[in-house]
């Protein structure tokens, strides 16, 4: 991502950089409240986005509280699902057996409806406790994990392989030599997708009953009592989570791994 | 070329066959009744078109993958032992470096398996890099190095644990013609300097002339040995490759290829 951004800068000059999506995003808020007010829009089908903001910094303190109280599910979740995702792949790469029973296995856990499992997991353990919405999260975060992980550990250059034979290498030596740095990229890619995926995860979660002070709820009781500025404002606050999310996992990829996005050498 | 200083070959290979999935349909016999011997401080360039089993007969003697008949040993071990023991350092037509590993980390790396101690390590591969004159870019990342750069570190690395053998699969290949000239005359250098045992695979004819001592020549389906040419160049320089006896190097291995017992110089081909 890095090294695609120093190109374009250096190919497009100044519409480079970090002004001009800020500008876009001035002159659609711009267009959107000229909108709402030239045309009257009511509120429960489209605020304003002054209204939004007003919303947003009344409600700041409890906000802030709320996208905590997300934030922690979904990495809870984040942890949990990322370790169980790499231990599969682990696993996986080393048996044959292990991956064919495991693949099929996570495959279907992807496709399980996050909104059908939650009020189920809620009557599972005790719907009280955080538990159900991290189990959830856990899930959602499990696979990307697992099949970005173990693509990475199995996709070696054959050339390497031999080399490492040819240095009469254990197997476990070659894990840990060359299959584990190898997949540290492919890590990197799916930690991306899930990390912004569990705080949507977390988040859907609390609109199946249990504490009430997460961003999910708060938006669904905002909703509920007519007050679309504040749902909305909770909106944005969910939106910032999720990115922070996801940048937080960019900054540490490209700290610890130099390497990645770069021309591979042969 | 240094003396015979032990009873054994460098390596001898002897009565070798490679057939993959014998007794199938698609039995494909890759190498036929192979015998070879190689003499230490001996470079060796195995040259035909694809499919003879070059490439395969490099990875037997390596052990990288099994003989159906016959035996493979390298300086009186057996292929297998002699993998086990370190005894070859081998190069690929793709440098293989791990691109997560500086330049020196990625010498060190046949040093790291052995376990030898870090302080050591460390000191080997800078050794090893001033061999390849690669001093300055110990510390870069592979990447940042172009093609002839990284084949030279590929070299230092095959030469870490100082095996008395090297086996070179089309280890410059991939180069343009001048960086490929220039790799030659270093490899030259380098095996003057280390006294190594080179079996050296290659398509080019010219390569394998200017480097060689022997010229093994194969020939496909089945893969097998035709006929060997020896090179008496002397001491390589600037000019060896304008001399006569070279371009009757050159001769010599293209009729050999085109399966002709050539006129070029009769007497000194042993036929097959």
């Amino acid at each position: 991502m890095s090294t695609q951004t120093a190109v374009q800068s250096r190919r497009t000059g100044r519409f480079s950089g970090i002004w001009p999506p800020i500008l876009i995003a001035v002159l659609f808020l711009a267009a959107w409240q000229i909108f709402v007010v030239a045309r009257d829009i009511q509120p429960y089908l489209l605020p304003a986005p002054s209204l939004i903001v007003t919303n947003f910094f009344t409600d700041l303190s409890l906000m802030w509280a709320a996208a905590f109280y997300t934030g922690t599910t979904a990495f809870l979740g984040l942890v949990f699902g990322t370790v169980l995702g790499l231990v599969m792949a682990l696993l996986a790469s080393r048996f044959i057996v292990v991956n064919h029973l495991v693949t099929p296995l996570a495959a279907g856990l992807a496709a399980v409806p996050i909104i059908a499992l939650t009020p189920i997991l809620n009557n599972m353990f005790n719907i009280t406790s955080r538990t159900p919405r991290v189990l959830v999260t856990m899930i959602i975060v499990l696979f990307p994990m697992f099949v970005n992980v173990t693509r990475g550990l199995l996709q070696v250059k054959p050339v390497q392989l031999e080399l490492m034979r040819s240095m009469n290498a254990h197997p476990r030596t070659t894990l840990k030599v060359l299959r584990i740095p190898n997949a540290i990229p492919f890590f990197f890619t799916g930690l991306k997708v899930a990390a912004p995926l569990a705080v949507i995860a977390a988040l859907v979660a609390e609109y199946f009953g249990g504490p009430q002070e997460g961003l999910g709820s708060r938006i669904a009781s905002a909703a509920a009592n007519t007050a679309y500025g504040r749902a909305w404002a909770y909106v944005v606050a969910s939106i910032i989570t999720g990115l922070i999310f996801y940048l937080v996992v960019v900054a540490v990829e490209k700290w610890t791994t130099p390497w990645t996005g770069r021309t591979q050498s042969t | 070329m240094s003396s015979v200083q032990t009873s054994h070959q460098a390596v001898d290979v002897q009565g070798l066959w490679k057939i993959f999935n014998e007794g199938s349909n698609n039995e494909v016999t890759a190498l036929s009744d192979i015998n070879l011997s190689i003499k230490p401080g001996e470079f060796i360039s195995l040259i035909g078109p694809s499919g003879c089993g070059k490439s395969t007969l490099l990875r037997v003697i390596g052990d990288l993958t099994d003989a159906t008949r016959g035996e493979v040993f390298i300086a009186g071990e057996t292929a297998h032992i002699a993998r086990e023991k370190q005894l070859y350092g081998i190069a690929f037509q793709q440098a293989a470096l791990f691109d997560w590993r500086t330049v020196r980390r990625n010498v060190e790396l046949p040093l790291e398996l052995q376990g030898l101690g870090k302080k050591e390590r460390r000191e080997r591969a800078l050794e090893l890099l001033e061999l390849v004159q690669l001093s300055d870019f110990a510390e870069h990342r592979p990447w940042e190095l172009s093609g002839g750069m990284q084949q030279r570190v590929a070299i230092a690395r095959s030469l870490a644990v100082d095996p008395p053998l090297l086996l070179m699969d089309e280890p410059f290949g991939a180069l343009d013609e001048m960086t490929r000239e220039r790799m030659q005359n270093e490899l030259l250098r380098i095996c003057q300097e280390t006294g190594k045992t080179i079996i050296f695979v290659t398509h080019s004819i010219p390569e394998a002339v200017y480097l060689s001592d022997r010229v093994v020549v194969m020939s496909p389906r089945p893969g097998r040995i035709t006929h060997t040419v020896p090179i008496e160049l002397g001491e390589r320089n600037e000019d060896t490759r304008e001399t006569d006896t070279f371009y009757a190097g050159v001769t010599a291995v293209r009729e050999a290829l085109r399966g002709r017992s050539t006129s070029a110089s009769p007497s000194r081909i042993e036929e097959f």
